[in-house]
């Protein structure tokens, strides 16, 4: 600081920072302030190694805004956690725990309350801090060896020059009269050079934040790399919890087994599958020739059920569902054909066409001849898409040229 | 309240008056004739009723224990202010050490519940029915505990201790007026904290046995502090209520300061918290694990008319004074605040309905004009208990070695 002072050549100007008063005790510090108050000075403040009673409105300080602050910060984190639970609990992932419903306010509200209490404490701490215009790490009062004495048993008062009212001998005649033991001018000399931060801690700053990095720099490449040693168990008994696999021995048990059977009589949730017609193909005690509410007849099903198609059924089927898929010519070019392969349907055949909706949803469900069962493994819906689209397959295969629109049948000729 | 300057130079003015004086007789009349009238009218209904006095019983109980929380939060300030070494609340403790004088008439009204019991009637505890506990396999098991001789020993007991302590140190207090001798201030410290873990023992163990064990299946260990919370809360909603009640009739104008008003506030919006936090606590437990034995105690409070009441006590008793009473304009207007503490002692009045009632009537919320009586006949005698002991005592301590901070005292 004092080497910067002299340097020569910097553009240093001599700054009238204001008036520094020292007064004897806690009591006359008051008095001196609501003398200051009075005479309507803005820009002043007290400095005393402790707070003191009864300072506040002796300066005139009005209530702070800190408590609505606060009040609204809290609010904010009973909001914010409460629309977070319900957002992981209820909508981006449903997870039934004991249960309780997806969107269960009891179970919310200890995360609501710690939420709360947490940034309305944050709050309040940065509030304050920042109200008080803190941190201060340098301030031209600094500069006076008397004013040291304010961490120790110290009392002034410093009224700013910029100040509408200030006058440097009117202001003085005030502060002596209001019980000053002594009056000094604070005089700094500043300069742009000055204001730069210290080298060492631009330094310390610089360092820190490089090494900040690294461990993200370490992430990022473990990212993306691969390695053939175990990883690292950060958390092992999170990584190897001791509970008992499916089939596994148990001793706890009667029966000696770990999995438990469902209590006699329940449904475990979305298990029910009551709706014959939409899980079983079945309407009316046969199989339904339309299709169940659930199913909505429109391009998305179409390209789901063409999508569910290719993959589960052209093995066999074919493409166009013609029974001629890539197992088939396998089976044909192996010679399978003379130990008795039997080529799959060829599903646009009028057999088919004629079927109702519900046969061929129960043919996928359970399988039929050596065609196995995908019911465990497409869910109804998709059961249900596939049928639409068979259904579309039938249709071109079969069509005429009254299904093409007319302004389009020149293309085809 | 005052403009004096009692509360920079810290010695109270001389004109103070800090005496009842011929109110005290008088209150204590009106008290005593209040209280057995109506508590004799209370009993005739409860007969006339011919439900084995169970209506009577349980308005009884209900009454008790409100009336117990308040000489039970007064005990607990006066411990907790020894305890901590408090100065901002000398001008105020005297007032909670008349509450605790109310002990001894307590103890009698204790009677009315263990008396009954003992003579074999068994309308209130479902434990004191041999026939249910014969046949039940949990209460045959609790036996051993809830019968009612060991009911009887076990009031016997926490009475004698809040006895006392009570006496011990508003004996102190009081001859501390006279003698102003310091070292009495050193001897109640010294006794305050043994007494303070024998206080909460007593509470909880007192709460169990009077309230808890009305539905004897149930259990929950947390249910003392719910208890303790609402004498707590009572007792700083109590001391606003009597600051301001003894102001306004001209008394302790000097000493008591909104600066006093303002924390007796902040301690009640904390125990509104309080309470909330311990309820919530024992209720989102049993919640979660849902177990027979434990969530009996919520399934009429749940599923049947109680379930409003359960409702109107979080909102009532929790969300709507706790937002009331936290900025600190409501706690440093007096008139305010005390209206406030006449609302929280309402609410909490409602808090032990919802605890005691369920038991009589589990399907149906039914107020009778018995609780009512039971009510004003309890208070009249908890007035008269106090007054009869403490009445003539001064309000507050004129010299305690702390006063003069406690005058002096200020926010900030």
């Amino acid at each position: 600081m004092h080497d910067n002072e002299q340097k020569p050549g910097g553009r240093t100007e001599e700054k009238f920072y204001g008036l520094l008063a020292e007064f004897d005790s806690p009591g006359a510090l008051v008095e001196a302030a609501a003398h200051v108050r009075d005479a309507g000075y803005r820009k002043w403040d007290c400095h005393s190694p402790f707070p003191i009673h009864g300072i506040d409105p002796a300066m005139g300080i009005r209530p702070t805004i800190l408590p609505v602050i606060v009040f609204g910060a809290g609010m904010t984190g009973t909001a914010l956690a409460l629309l977070m639970q319900w957002w992981m609990n209820a909508w981006e992932w449903q997870w039934i725990v004991s249960g309780k419903p997806f969107n269960s306010l009891p179970q919310q509200i200890p995360i609501a309350f710690e939420l709360t209490v947490l940034l309305a404490g944050v709050t309040t701490f940065m509030g304050l801090w920042a109200l008080n215009k803190l941190p201060q790490a340098w301030h031209p009062l600094f500069k006076k060896d008397r004013f040291y004495k304010v961490s120790d048993d110290g009392f002034f008062l410093a009224v700013e020059s910029d100040d509408p009212r200030f006058d440097r001998a009117e202001t003085e005649r005030l502060l002596r009269e209001a019980g000053a033991t002594a009056i000094e001018e604070v005089r700094y000399v500043t300069s742009p050079e000055m204001r730069r931060v210290p080298r060492p801690i631009m330094a310390f700053i610089v360092v820190t934040a490089v090494l900040a990095l690294v461990p993200f720099a370490f992430i990022a490449k473990w990212r993306n790399s691969h390695s053939d040693k175990p990883h690292y168990h950060i958390v092992p008994n999170m990584d190897f919890q001791e509970f008992s696999g499916a089939q596994a021995p148990n001793d706890v048990f009667p029966d000696g087994r770990a999995s438990r059977a469902p209590v006699e009589g329940t449904v475990a949730h979305g298990e029910l599958k009551a709706d014959d017609h939409f899980y079983r193909g079945i309407a009316d005690g046969q199989f339904a020739r339309s299709f169940p509410s659930q199913v909505e007849i429109s391009k998305d099903t179409m390209d789901r059920g063409r999508e569910r198609f290719t993959i589960y059924c052209t093995p066999c089927h074919g493409e166009a569902g013609e029974g001629n898929g890539m197992v088939h010519a396998r089976a044909q070019a192996v010679g399978a054909t003379a130990t008795g392969w039997v080529q799959p349907s060829n599903l646009t055949d009028a057999t088919y066409v004629k079927q109702p909706h519900g046969q061929i949803f129960n043919t996928i469900s359970n399988g039929i001849r050596t065609m196995p069962a995908y019911g465990s493994q497409i869910s109804e819906a998709d059961r249900w898409a596939i049928v639409l689209y068979v259904r579309a397959l039938q249709r071109a295969k079969n069509a005429s040229i009254e299904d093409v629109p007319p302004e389009k049948r020149p293309a085809i000729k | 309240m005052s403009t004096t300057d009692t509360h920079t130079t810290g010695a109270l003015p001389a004109n103070e008056k800090v005496h009842l004086g011929p109110l005290a007789t008088r209150l204590k009349g009106l008290g005593l004739g209040a209280g057995l009238v109506c508590l004799a009218a209370a009993l005739v209904w409860g007969l006339m009723l011919g439900d084995d006095m169970r209506r009577f019983m349980h308005s009884y109980l209900l009454a008790f224990t409100y009336f117990l929380s308040f000489a039970l939060g007064g005990l607990f300030f006066v411990l907790l202010h020894h305890l901590v070494g408090a100065t901002w609340s000398v001008v105020v403790r005297r007032l909670a050490e008349i509450l605790t004088g109310a002990f001894p008439v307590l103890f009698l009204l204790m009677l009315g519940i263990v008396i009954p019991l003992w003579l074999g009637n068994e309308s209130l505890y479902l434990w004191s029915d041999h026939d249910i506990v014969e046949q039940d396999h949990l209460l045959h098991a609790k036996a051993g505990y809830l019968n009612a001789p060991f009911f009887a020993i076990r009031m016997l007991i926490y009475f004698a201790l809040w006895l006392a302590l009570s006496r011990y140190f508003l004996k102190r207090s009081v001859e501390q007026d006279t003698s102003g001798d310091p070292a009495l201030s050193d001897k109640m410290k010294r006794l305050s904290a043994p007494a303070m873990i024998l206080y909460a023992v007593t509470t909880a163990w007192a709460a169990f046995d009077l309230l808890m064990s009305l539905a004897p299946h149930w259990f929950s260990t947390i249910f003392g502090v719910y208890y303790f919370a609402g004498c707590a809360l009572s007792v700083y909603a109590l001391l606003a209520i009597m600051s301001y009640a003894l102001q306004r009739s001209g008394r302790l104008t000097s000493a008591i300061s909104v600066e006093h008003y303002q924390d007796l506030g902040k301690m009640t919006n904390a125990f509104t918290l309080f309470w909330a936090y311990i309820g919530f606590s024992q209720f989102m437990l049993i919640w979660a694990a849902n177990i027979p034995e434990e969530s009996v105690f919520y399934r009429p409070r749940m599923f049947t008319d109680w379930k409003w009441v359960s409702l109107a006590l979080i909102i009532l008793h929790f969300c709507i004074p706790f937002v009331g009473m936290m900025s600190r304009h409501v706690k440093r207007n007096p008139p305010l605040l005390a209206l406030w503490c006449v609302y929280m002692l309402a609410v909490h009045l409602l808090d032990l309905y919802w605890l005691v009632m369920p038991s009589y009537s589990p399907d149906k919320v039914v107020v009778h004009p018995i609780d009512l009586l039971c009510l004003a006949g309890m208070g009249g005698l908890f007035l008269f208990g106090a007054l009869g002991v403490a009445g003539s005592a001064k309000l507050l301590p004129v010299r305690d070695p702390r006063l003069s901070g406690s005058l002096t005292f200020i926010n900030q």
